[in-house]
């Protein structure tokens, strides 16, 4: 039993042994201590036997000795099976095209889950994720990253204020927060509306309560637009004050307006090169020339090949190449003053609430001191003054 | 001498119940049927073929015919011989 399995974990090999002295062939092994077995006469000067792998090499001084000649007719064992079948071209081939296959598949789509949304907004939610390319079936390295698609989700939907987008393998997770529709608004309580800044008036428009201010009225701030009471007296009665107060208000600003300045800006022209990363080094595949472009920028994205859950040391990398152009702008002293109140209104109505108007524009003042002009203008602008204010109501 | 020893041997196995085999260097030959036949004590491989096998003993050869021979396992001094076994008879050494 144990030569037996000895046989088969070693390998041995079935020899032809040919000559006039095989019997002392036989004998000198014997003598020498080389397991031989199963031995069969073929002709007059020819036996059959086996013989483990290993003991080829000491059977050779024995066969000068006997004079015979030895042929190798068959190779068996364990060893020899698995040589067998790993170089056969068809297990050989099964395994490598299995292998690509699971690589394939690792790399590709196969499910997408949302979470925390209604059903008809992740129906949306996969069309939407469909027309960027996640579906069933689409190579991973090729969809754009995840942030990508969270923005651009996010930006697509109307009904959900953020999706989240997590990959997991082949299974994409959309965490869905829907966008709350609006309650209806609890009863407002009783306020005043007052001026929050100083101005003069120039428009009121009253839905509940009484006003306090004529037009071309000067205000200060918290001083009492629209009151909360209304009726008369003795029978006054809490509201709350509802309307719109329009005043003209007054901004001065100073901004500093270099006249002359440099930055890089895209051309356009852009170039895409691929490469196929193993173990940090890049294989480049497409776009060896070197970029025409003198400057430019690089946005790289890489992504890594995976094979089942574990992430390989491949990766597919697309490298863009934007050609970029270092601009130098100059302004005379009349442009600067443009770009200035330019500047100096964005940054005025980034101040004032929503639907103001710029009445008038005035430079007070300008100098220019460094290659930098300072400009002090002045606006007029017409907005809304009113604030809302809660009556707390004593005793 | 020899004989004298040869004497000696023959004695204490008969006296002493000792296996004959081990005390004088006889081959113990054991047979299954006309199967296998196993030798233990053989002095190496005279003649080996299809139908004949001879092997070399202390004092003699032991000779076995028959057909189909192969042999299974061969060790210093056991042999187990597989085939169809008719003949298995003894030469004596020549006396000179």
């Amino acid at each position: 039993m144990k030569e037996y399995i000895k046989e088969l974990f070693s390998g041995y090999v079935r020899i032809k042994v040919v000559g006039s002295y095989t019997e002392l062939f036989i004998n000198r092994c014997i003598e020498y201590h080389i397991p031989i077995w199963d031995i069969s006469r073929v002709n007059n000067d020819t036996i059959l036997l086996s013989l483990y792998t290993g003991d080829i090499k000491r059977i050779r001084p024995h066969l000068k000795r006997t004079r015979c000649k030895v042929r190798i007719t068959a190779r068996k064992g364990f060893p020899f099976l698995v040589k067998k079948v790993v170089y056969s071209r068809g297990f050989l081939s099964g395994v490598i095209s299995c292998i690509l296959l699971i690589l394939i598949l690792s790399n590709m789509v196969w499910s997408i889950t949302v979470n925390g949304a209604t059903p008809e907004v992740e129906h949306k939610l996969k069309q939407v994720a469909e027309e960027l390319g996640v579906k069933r079936g689409e190579f991973i390295f090729q969809l754009p990253t995840n942030q990508e698609l969270q923005q651009k989700m996010t930006e697509s939907l109307e009904e959900i204020t953020w999706v989240g987008v997590k990959r997991s393998g082949s299974t994409y997770h959309f965490e869905v927060v829907q966008k709350q529709l609006p309650e209806k608004q609890p009863p407002l309580n009783a306020r005043h509306i007052v001026a929050d800044k100083k101005a003069i008036i120039t428009k009121i428009y009253v839905e509940e309560g009484q006003v306090q201010v004529k037009e071309n009225d000067y205000v200060k701030p918290g001083q009492l637009l629209i009151s909360g009471f209304i009726g008369k007296e003795d029978k006054s009665e809490l509201v709350p004050a509802r309307g719109e107060v329009f005043g003209k208000t007054w901004y001065v600003t100073d901004v500093s307006i270099p006249l002359k300045s440099t930055f890089e800006t895209n051309t356009g022209e852009k170039e895409a090169k691929y490469s196929f990363g193993i173990f940090g080094f890049h294989l480049p595949v497409w776009g060896f020339s070197k970029p025409e472009f003198s400057q430019y920028e690089t946005i790289v994205q890489e992504t890594n090949l995976r094979f089942l859950k574990w992430e390989m040391p491949l990766s597919f990398q697309t490298k863009e190449l934007l050609e970029t152009k270092e601009v130098t702008r100059e302004y005379t002293e009349k442009e600067a003053l443009l770009a200035a109140s330019q500047v100096s209104r964005e940054d005025i109505l980034s101040k004032t609430s929503e639907n103001a108007e710029i009445k008038e524009e005035k430079i007070l003042h300008h100098e220019v001191e460094n290659g930098k002009v300072n400009v002090k203008i002045h606006y007029e602008i017409i907005e809304e003054i009113g604030k809302n204010i809660p009556i707390i109501q004593g005793d | 001498m020899a004989k004298w020893k040869h004497n000696l041997k023959g004695w204490l196995t008969r006296r002493l119940e000792l296996p004959a085999d081990a005390v004088m260097d006889l081959p113990r030959i054991t047979m299954v049927g006309q199967l296998h036949i196993y030798i233990e004590n053989h002095q190496g491989v005279l003649k080996f073929s299809n139908d004949e096998v001879r092997l070399l003993l202390k004092n003699g050869q032991l000779v076995i015919r028959g057909e189909d021979f192969m042999l299974k396992t061969i060790l210093p001094e056991e042999i187990l011989l597989e085939g169809k076994i008719e003949h298995v008879s003894y030469l004596d050494k020549p006396k000179n």
